[in-house]
């Protein structure tokens, strides 16, 4: 890896949304004007192509070798697409051979260097005056006093151990893992003990580190932890000049081989004493010194590094599959984050893993990357190895310990070749938890046999924030030091050397699973970064290592109880449920007459109950960690108060959608049993998004102060009065309604209009009559007054669109076109009360869907993109989020659901995929290729966003309209070249603002719904009227772009092409005025006048027009 | 006629309004308020000879880029000091032919937008606007014109519909739509079973027997099935020649879909979609 790499890495990475937005632009432009271009076929740039072979090479005889290459790929690979995919990959992160050998000449030179290392005579270990200054010890010797002595003797031997040998290991951080074993002359008897091996090896690092650092040859001399742990520094040798990001060198000392005699390191051995630890004088009182597993293990892994080497290289060495397979498991735990830090499931776990695999017959030496990969992750998924650890001995010794001493130490265990050594020691109950969960995520995946795996397993990035519904953060980590104390975990602090994060950590993550409960799916914690730190500063210290963060995947089903259910009270356990929950737990009585202990949060809405598990960690953290609150940093409903309507601050809405559901399902009975009707009802379908759980701002019930406005007494309807601010905006919720089918209908689209007219008159008749609702009818639809909500009920007649299609040719065969009316009337008569059950139905399975659809059209709203990107298109977008949550879970909160959104809309490639919302599962695979070869045959003709769903295989009905692609990438808020700025007297939904208004305009509404006579003020909304009207009058020489939930500016754009100066033409002479310009007279936008126009236009609701750019001026 | 128009738009440079060869400039102002104004250009209607317009000729005005809030009425006012207008027809494309006879429902239409034809009473009306010099005010405090909030309130009204004169169209609609069904009928029943000058008897969905209706989808539904029938009969995998192609197009299947997947895997490259991290 060169020293420009990280460069090119982040050319690479801010120039991938660029890449895509010249693309898109690259469609939009053909698109838009150049239709005659696109017909010709002209290719267009980083666009996929139907493939065309000819005959004969499709039909050619086939070669030996072809054959056997498609044979192995049938067999061995999922396809030659996962094939190709996994090839190019591994191209990706393998090392090259020139950079081998550069790297090779390195080690070379650092070998020699090492041993020319002078020698030191011998002092006491205590005694360090004879280290130089500008180097420190990279060790906190706590406590200091150890007795012993030490010299500096160069290594006995050095060698090369780890994954650089075996070629396993992946760019862009190449480690070259160095063993030095120290000669038997440095270390005297018993330097297990006490840390004074630790000491030792640290202090010999550090004399190294002076010498080398002195050296020209490298570029930086630097100490880290191993593996992140504190008593083991290393150091890290990188090359001189431009080869300084090429490799890191890892120098770790090691002791002789059987130096230290395997039976005083088992799991059930004490080497640090606790009066040494305490600084106190040997007691002798006899009381047994507590075990320390984890010290005896970071011993006697120092011992294991040249035979772990060994044993990998045996199985690995020859099979290219199987290092492939290493390879892509590596890349498969970073993108998960999950081989980091301390406790992390390192490459090198993995490897021996695959080891255990091949010695188990689980892998077989000839299969290929991919089979790898599946089979480990298969392994992984089924097997728990906190209950069921396992082994790389096979012997049957008697002196070895069993399996099960080592559950007791550790909670994972998964043993060496030597039987004595657990290798994923530090590896915690919950890590090992999460790689089980990803692996079975990924098992799902592979087995999908989704087109895009490949790019969901491995290229995917997995950062907890989006993978976790709810994170926290606990800092400072100092606190975690008195949770300690409080847990009681002094043996603990002594095995890991002091380190509380570490120690605390496990018993931290028990306590929080066992409260949590059934509302909790997986928990995981990141582990402290490995630290790197200059030679001549001191190691950092614990509480340095930043924030620790807990990741919540929460089970959507628990979420709902406000009850912590405990034992009853006269059963022993009782004392232990009252012990857990401290002052929240109290005896109560239920309906089945039994008396429990139980706890209760308080949490009315949904939005609270989700945030229960909040309220349940501060409490047990407070309670049984003495970590306050304020400490903890709880982010779960961070983003709530953008879908909160103001009366009531609690809830984020989904309680005001279930009560407008329910009128409507009111109505629609009322519907359903109306008589009078010519013909009958034959079903009641919901179009609007408040019917589907996904309108921003739900409608509450409106009860109108008749003051406030004008009263057209005869048709029993208020009117606005020009001398008010605006009234409350009410919107009516549109409802289709099917009749049954008849004969009787005439076959003339005008005449069914009339028809369709005469029903909507008959049923508000009808409602009046047999139900006393107030109903108003016009030709194309119903209002009816319900409970304070509006409903707008719109007859439809199935064969309409039909007769809309139908075309007489010449000889009078009738055959069906698509026309725009009929595509219009198809839509919103038949696809969006489709669309609005299917996604009732998926808001019923997923709780937490409401939420991130809301918060994802409230986003791209105040990016003023609202018009661009339909309502029905987001909520699909959203509804993807669900259906196909790959490589995640499905969202249970709204925060994580709306990062995964702007994650999706930010990285999609709408060039070349369609975004499949399989709804109800309704699409096969097979269907699912043949759409996608389908789109890329018909790529130019779609729309720039193709959302494709069971119900609309081809054409992407919601994204028709827009965006454009120039809208989809625009930066927000920028250079608008005007701004039309508005008064809030007259926007009645000025209280939505996301920076809310402290106060705003009496709106004319009673404070408590009730019984009203008179139709209400419905869908007038000043802003929406007057962007219609600049739309229709200027549409062609500008955008405008407004937040429809209380934007306070509209931001205008002016159309470059058209202010091209024009030929004379009559047809487009709209706003323009004619210019003498270069000897011809053209035509140009009359831009002061239209300035003016925009004021006149807005008479009362503009505040000021403020032109910014002076673009305009030609 | 180029070059003529040419001068005469320099000609009136001079005066310091242009307008496109042919047109005359007038300015308009929404009030007296407005700083700068929009140009409407007018012409005297004219076609070709033989193509057919409605419009009348020499009597009327062609009007273009008519500002959005001036309506119909407002138009008619603003040139009645020319001569007497006898109706103006906004649109919103040129159009040869008068707009279709009978009177748009306001129910069941939107109105339209703007290009101008005004008709006036005598032809002399037209030369007098052609000379017209503005600027013209669209409101004034004698015609205000309403816009802005004051508009939409009065719009919001006007769209609280009536369902008595609702309910009055869609019934005369229907009855005569239904006279017009019924003579049509009572027609075709009469012209049922007789053969016409050369003989041809037409045979129609009343018929005693139905016959298949004459539309594309059920001819295709023919041929369909015609398909159907013939791949039954045919014999697959039979011949060794056959067993031979199959495995040919399986071959050639798999080359494709290799194609395929390599043309991806190039882009995903150029892209540098293998980037993991």
């Amino acid at each position: 890896m060169g020293p420009a790499h990280k460069g090119a890495q982040h050319r690479g990475t801010a120039g991938e949304p660029e890449v895509m937005v010249s693309a898109l632009e690259g469609i939009g432009k053909e698109r838009k004007k150049e239709s005659s271009k696109k017909r010709s076929g002209s290719p267009v740039e980083g666009l996929l192509q139907p493939v065309k072979l000819s005959r004969a090479e499709l039909y050619k005889e086939p070669t030996n070798e072809e054959l056997n290459r498609l044979r192995e790929t049938e067999s061995l690979f999922h396809s030659s697409l996962l094939r190709l995919q996994v090839e190019e990959l591994l191209k990706e992160v393998r090392l090259s051979e020139k950079k081998k050998e550069r790297i090779d000449a390195f080690l070379q030179k650092v070998n020699q260097r090492i041993m020319r290392v002078p020698s030191t005579p011998e002092t006491e270990l205590t005694n360090q005056a004879w280290l130089r200054d500008g180097v420190r010890v990279p060790l906190h010797q706590v406590p200091y006093t150890v007795k012993g002595c030490f010299r500096f003797l160069p290594p006995a031997q050095v060698t090369v151990v780890g994954s650089y040998l075996l070629g396993t290991c992946i760019r862009p951080d190449i480690n070259v893992d160095v063993a030095l074993t120290m000669p038997r002359e440095i270390l005297q008897d018993k330097d297990g003990l006490n840390q004074r091996y630790f000491r030792k090896r640290a202090l010999y690092l550090a004399h190294l580190a002076h010498h080398l650092s002195q050296d020209p040859l490298f570029g930086s001399v630097r100490f880290s932890y191993t593996n992140g742990c504190h008593l083991k520094p290393s150091l890290l040798l990188r090359p001189h000049g431009k080869d300084e990001r090429l490799v890191t060198v890892r120098l770790h000392p090691c002791p002789p081989p059987d130096f230290f005699r395997p039976c005083r390191l088992l799991p059930s051995k004490n080497n640090v004493r606790t009066a040494w630890y305490q600084g106190q004088s040997p007691s002798g009182d006899g009381s047994p010194e507590p075990p320390t597993p984890h010290y005896n293990t970071w011993v006697l892994q120092d011992t294991a590094l040249e035979s772990h080497a060994q044993l990998l290289s045996t199985v690995l060495g020859s099979a290219s599959g199987l290092k492939d397979g290493v390879a892509l498991l590596k890349v498969w735990l970073r993108q998960r984050e999950l081989d980091k830090g301390l406790g992390g499931f390192s490459g090198f776990l993995v490897s021996m893993l695959v080891a255990f695999l091949v010695s188990t017959h689980k892998i077989h030496t000839t299969m290929s990357g991919y089979q790898v990969l599946r089979s480990t992750l298969q392994f992984l998924a089924s097997t728990d190895l906190t209950v069921n650890g396992i082994s790389l001995c096979f012997s049957s010794d008697p002196f070895l310990p069993a399996l099960a001493d080592f559950h007791q130490a550790f909670p994972v265990v998964f043993l060496d070749s030597s039987g004595r050594l657990n290798l994923c020691a530090d590896v915690t109950a919950s890590t090992c938890h999460q790689v089980q969960h990803e692996a079975r995520l990924s098992m799902v995946l592979l087995d999908s046999k989704a087109d895009d795996g490949f790019q969901l397993l491995l290229m995917t990035p997995k950062p907890m924030v989006r993978a976790f519904d709810h994170i926290l953060h606990l800092r400072p980590l100092s606190r975690l030091q008195a949770a300690c104390h409080r847990l009681k975990l002094w043996p603990e602090l002594q095995d890991h050397g002091g380190d509380y994060v570490s120690a605390a950590l496990g018993p931290l993550t028990t306590l929080l699973e066992q409260g949590l409960g059934s509302r909790l799916h997986l928990l995981a914690h990141s582990r402290p970064p490995v630290s790197e730190w200059d030679i001549s500063q001191d190691p950092p210290k614990h509480r340095d290592s930043g924030v620790l963060t807990l990741g919540l995947l929460l089970r959507p089903e628990g979420l709902t109880s406000v009850l912590e259910l405990g034992p009853e009270a006269d059963q022993p356990e009782a004392a232990d449920f009252r012990q857990f929950w401290g002052s929240r737990s109290e005896l109560r009585r239920f309906q089945d007459g039994a008396i429990r202990e139980a706890v209760v949060w308080e949490a009315a809405s949904m939005a609270q109950k989700r945030l229960i598990p909040h309220q349940v960690v501060t409490h047990l953290l407070t309670l049984h960690a003495d970590i306050p609150d304020t400490c903890v940093h709880y982010t779960g409903g961070l983003l709530d108060a953008l879908i909160q309507s103001l009366k009531e601050t609690s809830s984020t809405g989904e309680e005001a959608l279930a009560a407008a559901v329910r009128c409507y399902d009111d109505l629609s009975r009322l519907l359903w049993g109306l008589e009078g009707l010519p013909l009958t009802v034959s079903a009641v379908q919901g179009a609007h998004p408040v019917l589907r759980y996904t309108e921003v701002f739900p409608p509450t019930a409106v009860r109108p102060a008749y003051s406030f406005y004008e009263q057209l007494q005869e048709r029993a309807s208020l009117l606005p009065r020009p001398d008010k601010p605006c009234p409350a905006y009410v919107e009516p919720m549109t409802v289709v309604c099917h009749l049954e089918g008849s004969g009787q209908w005439p076959q003339d689209a005008e005449a069914i209009r009339r028809v369709r007219a005469a029903f909507q008159l008959r049923l508000a008749e009808l409602l009046t009559q047999q139900h006393g609702l107030q109903c108003r009818a016009t030709a194309t639809h119903t209002d009816v007054l319900k409970d304070g909500f509006v409903f707008r009920i719109r007859v439809a007649y199935q064969r309409e669109p039909q007769i809309l299609r139908e075309m007489r040719s010449p000889e009078g065969i009738i055959s069906l076109r698509d026309t725009p009316a009929s595509l219009c009337l198809e839509r919103d008569t038949r696809q969006l009360p489709l669309l609005t059950s299917t996604l009732h139905g998926l808001q019923q399975q997923h709780p937490a869907f409401s939420g991130v659809a809301r918060l994802a059209k409230r986003w791209v709203r105040a990016q003023l993109l609202g018009e661009e990107l339909t309502d029905e298109s987001l909520d699909l977008v959203a509804a993807a989020l669900f259906l196909h949550p790959e490589p995640f879970t499905p969202p249970s909160s709204p925060q994580v659901g709306f990062l995964r959104f702007l994650f999706l809309i930010s990285t999609f490639d709408w060039k070349n995929n369609p975004l499949i919302v399989n709804l109800n599962n309704e699409l096969t695979a097979e269907e699912q290729v043949e759409i996608r070869s389908v789109f890329l045959a018909t790529r130019t003709k779609l729309p720039v966003m193709v959302i494709i769903t069971p119900q609309d295989r081809k054409s992407s009905v919601w994204t028709q309209g827009g965006p454009s692609p120039q809208t989809v990438f625009r930066p927000p808020l920028d250079m608008y070249d005007v701004l039309i700025h508005l008064s809030p007297r007259h926007i009645p939904r000025h209280r939505q603002a996301v920076d809310s208004p402290a106060a705003s305009f009496c709106r004319g509404l009673l404070s408590e719904p009730g019984p009203s006579s008179l139709m209400p003020v419905l869908g007038y909304d000043p802003p929406q009227l007057y962007l219609a009207q600049l739309r229709e009058a200027f549409g062609d020489l500008a955008l405008f772009f407004y937040d429809q939930h209380g934007g306070k500016v509209i931001g205008v754009l002016w159309k470059p092409t058209s202010f091209q100066p024009q030929p004379l033409k009559a047809s487009n002479t709209k706003g323009r005025m004619v210019v003498f310009q270069g000897g011809e007279l053209v035509m140009v936008p009359n831009v002061e006048a239209i300035l003016e126009d925009f004021a006149i236009l807005g008479e009362g609701l503009v505040q000021a027009v403020e032109a910014r750019s002076e673009r305009w001026t030609v | 006629m180029v070059a003529r128009g040419r001068k005469r738009a320099a000609r009136e440079s001079e005066k310091g309004i242009l307008s496109p060869p042919g047109y005359s400039a007038i300015p308009i102002k929404f009030s007296e308020k407005q700083q700068s104004s929009h140009y409407l250009y007018v012409r005297e209607h004219k076609v070709r000879e033989g193509t057919k317009s409605s419009w009348p000729q020499k009597r009327t005005l062609f009007v273009l880029n008519v500002p959005p809030y001036c309506t119909e009425e407002c138009l008619s006012r603003l040139l009645s000091p020319c001569g007497p207008v006898q109706s103006v027809e906004l649109q919103e494309k040129p159009d040869l032919a008068e707009s279709p006879k009978e009177p748009k429902s306001k129910f069941f239409h939107p109105k339209p937008v703007p290009v101008a034809y005004v008709v006036f009473q005598k032809p002399r009306g037209v030369s007098a606007a052609l000379a017209l010099k503005g600027p013209l005010l669209v409101s004034t405090e004698s015609h205000p014109v309403k816009s802005g909030i004051h508009k939409w309130i009065r719009d919001y009204a006007d769209s609280v519909p009536d369902p008595e004169a609702l309910r009055v169209e869609v019934d005369t609609f229907m009855e005569t739509y239904d006279e017009k069904m019924a003579e049509e009928e009572a027609k075709a029943k009469e012209e049922e079973g007789v053969p016409d000058e050369e003989g041809w008897v037409k045979v129609t969905r009343r018929g005693r027997r139905p016959v298949l209706p004459r539309t594309e989808a059920a001819s295709l539904r023919v041929l369909e099935r015609e398909k159907r029938k013939r791949a039954r009969k045919e014999l697959l995998n039979f011949y060794a020649w056959q067993h031979r192609e199959t495995k040919m197009e399986h071959l050639a299947q798999l080359r494709k879909k290799f194609q395929e997947d390599k043309q991806r895997i190039e882009l995903m490259r150029a892209q540098r979609k293998f980037r993991p991290y």
